[in-house]
Order: C-alpha cells, then sequence, then structure tokens
C-alpha cells in the first residue's frame, strides 16, 4: 500500500471517529457551562467548571426519580427475561416435542414487531387489568417485545452446550430443571452475560411504552423525563446536556466496560 | 425423553410472549375491521377501514418516507461502514478494538437522548452547526435544519446513522476477519491497488453480510419512533411522518381506533413480510 493512500486511509478512520465522538464531547462541555460562560462559544473549554446543572437537573427537575425508575425498570425487565428466556432457548436447542418447529416461528415472527403496531390493542388491554399508569405495565409487554430475540439469541447459545454433558446430568438421575441448571447454566454463562446486557440497554433506551403507560411525574422513566425536559426549558441547554448525560452515562459506562459482551450480544443472529 | 419437560420449559417465555404481543396482534387484526364510536366497537364493516387507505395522503406519504430512510441507510451507513471496516481490518488489534468501541459508542445512547442531542446541533439559531459554518465562512449554507421540510428527513437520518455505522463496522469486520488472506496476498503479488482489492475481494465477499445489514436496515427503517417523535413528532407538515407515528397520533391524538388498527396492521405486514424474506435469503446462503 503506497503511503498516500494509508495517510488517506487514517484521515476517513479520524473523521468517523469524530462524527461518533463530537456529539457526545460538545454536550459534555455545554453540562458543565455556567450561563455566564455561554457566550464564550460551544467549543471552549468550559471554566471554571461547573456542576450546578447536574445538581440542577437532578434534584430540582426530579431527574433522581426519573433516573431510579428508569433503573428498577430495566433491572425487572432483565431478570423477568432472564427466567424466562434461557429456558425456552434450551426447550428449542436440546429438546424434541411436538410443535417445535412452528412455536420458534412463532417467536422468530416476533423479533421484529415494533412496539408502535401492537400499541392500538395493547394499550385497551393494560386499562382492562389496571395497569396504566404503573410499572408492571411497561415492564411487562417490554419484557414480552424482547422475548423473540432473547429467545433466539439463548436457542444459539444453547446449541453450542455438548449433548454428553447433558446426557450426563440426566443419566444421573437428575430431573431436567436441576441438569440445566448446574450443567447447562454454568456453561452458558457468558452467553447469558451478554443477554443481561443487551436486554438492560434496550429496556433503559425505551420511549414509546413509559411515554404512554406512565402518566404520574414520578413513575417516569429517564428517556420521558430527558423528552419532557426538553420542551419544558426551551433555552436551558445546560440543564438538558446535563439530562442527556444522566440519562445515558450508565449505559456508556457498561459498554466500555463490557465490550466483548456487548458486541457478541448486539451481532448475535447476523450471519457469520 | 417425554415431551413435558419441553413444554413446562418454554411455558414462561410462551405466557409472557403470547399475552403481550401475540394477542394484541390478533386483537388489532380483529379491531380494523369494526367501526368504532369513543372506543366501542359498532359493528363489524369489512375492509371499509381500509379503503381509507387510498385517499389517505398522510400514509403515502409517510410510506415513502420509510422508504426514503432505507435508501439513505442503504446509501451511507451501510457504506460508511463497509470503508471502515476495510480499512480497520490491515491495522494492528488494539488499534481495531478503539476504533470500533469509538464508532459503536452512539448505539448505546437511547434514541431518545440522540435527537435531544442532535437537535440541538441542527438548532437554527445556537445551534452548532450552522456555528462552525460559520467559523468556516460557509454562514450562508446554514439552515433551519430539522425546521425546513427540504432537509428534515435528510437530517434525521444523519442521527439514525450516527447511531447505526459502528453496527455496520461491527458486522462488516466480523465478516472481513473470516476472508482467507491467501486471496489478498495473490492480489498483493500481482501488484492490485488497494481500491481494486477492496472491490474485487472484500466487497463481494461480504455480500451475505450487506444483505443481512440491508434488511436489517430496512426492517428498523420500518419500525423508528423514537427518534421522530422526541424531534420533529412528522413535522414540518408531514415532512417527517413515518407510519410509527401516523398510528401514534391516530390513536392517542384523534383517537380513531378502527383506522389506527388498519395502519397498524399495514406496519405488521410490511415488517413481517420483510423478516420472512431475510430469512429465506440469508438461510439459503
Amino acid at each position: 500500500m503506497t503511503r498516500f493512500t494509508k495517510h488517506s486511509q487514517t484521515i476517513i478512520l479520524v473523521i468517523f471517529a469524530l462524527y461518533a465522538l463530537a456529539p457526545v464531547y460538545l454536550v459534555l462541555l455545554a453540562s458543565m457551562r455556567s450561563e455566564a460562560d455561554l457566550f464564550n462559544g460551544p467549543l471552549s473549554l468550559p471554566w471554571p467548571i461547573n456542576t450546578s446543572n447536574y445538581l440542577r437537573v437532578w434534584s430540582d427537575s426530579g431527574f433522581s426519580t426519573f433516573f431510579w425508575n428508569s433503573l428498577k425498570i430495566s433491572v425487572a425487565v432483565t431478570v423477568l427475561v432472564l427466567l424466562t428466556a434461557p429456558l425456552a432457548g434450551y426447550a428449542f436447542a436440546k429438546m424434541q416435542f411436538r410443535g417445535r418447529e412452528a412455536l420458534f416461528a412463532l417467536f422468530l415472527a416476533g423479533l421484529v414487531v415494533p412496539a408502535p403496531s401492537v400499541i392500538v390493542a395493547l394499550y385497551g388491554n393494560l386499562q382492562t387489568l389496571g395497569l396504566i399508569d404503573t410499572h408492571i405495565g411497561v415492564i411487562l409487554p417490554q419484557a414480552a417485545l424482547l422475548m423473540p430475540f432473547a429467545v433466539f439469541m439463548m436457542r444459539t447459545v444453547m446449541q453450542d452446550v455438548p449433548d454428553e454433558l447433558i446426557e450426563a446430568a440426566t443419566m444421573d438421575g437428575a430431573g431436567p430443571l436441576y441438569g440445566f441448571l448446574t450443567v447447562v447454566v454454568p456453561l452458558a454463562r457468558p452467553g447469558l452475560m451478554s443477554l443481561t446486557l443487551i436486554v438492560f440497554l434496550f429496556s433503559w433506551q425505551e420511549y414509546l411504552l413509559p411515554l404512554v403507560v406512565l402518566q404520574t411525574e414520578t413513575l417516569k422513566t429517564i428517556t420521558v423525563g430527558a423528552a419532557s425536559l426538553q420542551g419544558r426549558y426551551g433555552v436551558d441547554y445546560g440543564g438538558i446536556a446535563a439530562a442527556g448525560l444522566i440519562a445515558f452515562a450508565p449505559l456508556v459506562v457498561l459498554f466500555l466496560t463490557m465490550q466483548r459482551s456487548f458486541v457478541r450480544g448486539l451481532s448475535a443472529g447476523a450471519v457469520k | 425423553m417425554t415431551a413435558r419437560p419441553a413444554y413446562l420449559f418454554l411455558l414462561p417465555a410462551l405466557f409472557l410472549y403470547g399475552a403481550f404481543v401475540v394477542l394484541p396482534i390478533l386483537q388489532v387484526t380483529a379491531y380494523s375491521f369494526f367501526s368504532w364510536d369513543n372506543g366501542i366497537a359498532q359493528g363489524f364493516v369489512g375492509f371499509a377501514n381500509y379503503a381509507r387507505l387510498g385517499s389517505d395522503t398522510v400514509f403515502w406519504a409517510a410510506l415513502s418516507h420509510n422508504a426514503i430512510w432505507v435508501v439513505l441507510t442503504l446509501a451511507f451507513p451501510l457504506m460508511a461502514g463497509l470503508l471502515l471496516a476495510a480499512i480497520l481490518a490491515e491495522r494492528g488489534p488494539r488499534t481495531i478494538q478503539i476504533m470500533s468501541a469509538i464508532y459503536f459508542l452512539p448505539r448505546t445512547i437511547p434514541l431518545v437522548v440522540a435527537g435531544i442531542i442532535w437537535g440541538w446541533i441542527y438548532n437554527p439559531l445556537f445551534g452548532l452547526l450552522n456555528y462552525g459554518l460559520d467559523m468556516l465562512g460557509l454562514g450562508n449554507l446554514g439552515g433551519a435544519w430539522l425546521a425546513e421540510e427540504s432537509t428534515a428527513l435528510v437530517s434525521l437520518n444523519v442521527v439514525g446513522a450516527w447511531t447505526f455505522f459502528g453496527f455496520c463496522v461491527v458486522i462488516y469486520l466480523g465478516a472481513i476477519q473470516s476472508i482467507d488472506p491467501s486471496l489478498y496476498e495473490a492480489a498483493e503479488v500481482d501488484g492490485a491497488p488497494w481500491w481494486r482489492k477492496f472491490r474485487d475481494i472484500t466487497v463481494p465477499l461480504l455480500r451475505n453480510s450487506t444483505l443481512f445489514l440491508g434488511l436489517y436496515a430496512a426492517i428498523e427503517a420500518m419500525r423508528f419512533f423514537d427518534l421522530v417523535w422526541v424531534t420533529t413528532q412528522g413535522g414540518p407538515g408531514y415532512a417527517t411522518e413515518v407510519l410509527t407515528t401516523h398510528v401514534y397520533k391516530t390513536f392517542f391524538l384523534v383517537g380513531d381506533f378502527g383506522y389506527a388498527a388498519v395502519l397498524s396492521v399495514v406496519l405488521l405486514v410490511i415488517v413481517l413480510s420483510l423478516s420472512a424474506i431475510a430469512f429465506r435469503l440469508l438461510r439459503a446462503k
């Protein structure tokens, strides 16, 4: 490769790195800028570093509540999916039963179902069940909408568990659930880790369900809170920037510390 | 082995999925054949609700925006991902890891927050984009990006691309690393320049990944809602209306149950057909 080619390629790599990072960086700057500092232009380093935007958003605008609500819902959805999808994925991967293909096809179809396409009926159902304006009303449909992806991913993971080990466990007279918990789950740990991260990520990012289900201000999630903050204070860019950062900081930290698990999980289902 | 444990293993997942996804799909389909008044079904009307699609100009505008979104996604983030992956693949493992993490980072940001960040970058008065253009002496190119019908959809797609191109890089990188290196070595012996190797080896051998990402992008283009809702809510006018926002408005703002159900069914038929095509094409490989 000529040096010219190599250098121009490096420039392309850098330009796209700027495209990826610049918006995040600029938001970070804006979130630490005081109002007096605003007129030095958006690229100047904020000085003195100012945490009042964070404090204001966190306590006055209710972001501490939104944050805990999001955490509670995301953890609940993740636990619910972890308790159900691995069992189903294992059944599809390793067990023989009538209707296996049809049931798996039913799950596969759900991979692409968008929340807005079911909301017309789902909303009424949640009303009938008395789940409107409750966190359960967000948790259950959200876990259900993520189920096809989770089951599909778990089936792929479980297929890699060697049959001999499962047979050895059942030979010892262990019941299927005992064998699953003692033999399969430990072997599938990396896959389960990926599933946990992805489900938590998707759940934290969800917007439509909490938007329509939750009405009480103190029940709302961080995505809904951030979106409504944008409307409320049209020009409080420091506050909005701080709110945005609070809303995605946990995800970025999770991603950076567990990049491998993330990428493996998100590319599950992609063709080799 | 008897089948009973299998059904017990399946039951919890199936119950949740059945109750909160499959059942609502069946209900929405049924709703679309009834006339409604204040949320109460009045009577079976056959395909009468569907007949309204023809004259609903917003529906056709929305559908065309979804289609444009697919084309823009194929043209920009997908191609960028391919090029970046091909370049990155020849660098050291450390560079690959760091750069792909950087490219992938925006994907972890909720689309709502992405919309807020970019809404601010695009702001005509104090937005960073116009500010940057001013700095470069290109102030006359600045505009009200999301508030002009001519630029709103493309500007939003740049945000969508921002969250998507890193995913393409990661998928393509995985595939490139499984290409037989001797193919490149042979081309090098022949003195082929980089772009020829890219065109004649990398691109054709990554066809499956391109197919996967293309279909993935098409399905996502039909599904996306958050980004539009938090930035333009389909406006200005109907310039960024998509099927999901049209469903939302028809149901929650207009309260037109029957027609909202029709739009939902159309949306479902499109995404399910795309996914059926995807499975057929990808399995055939």
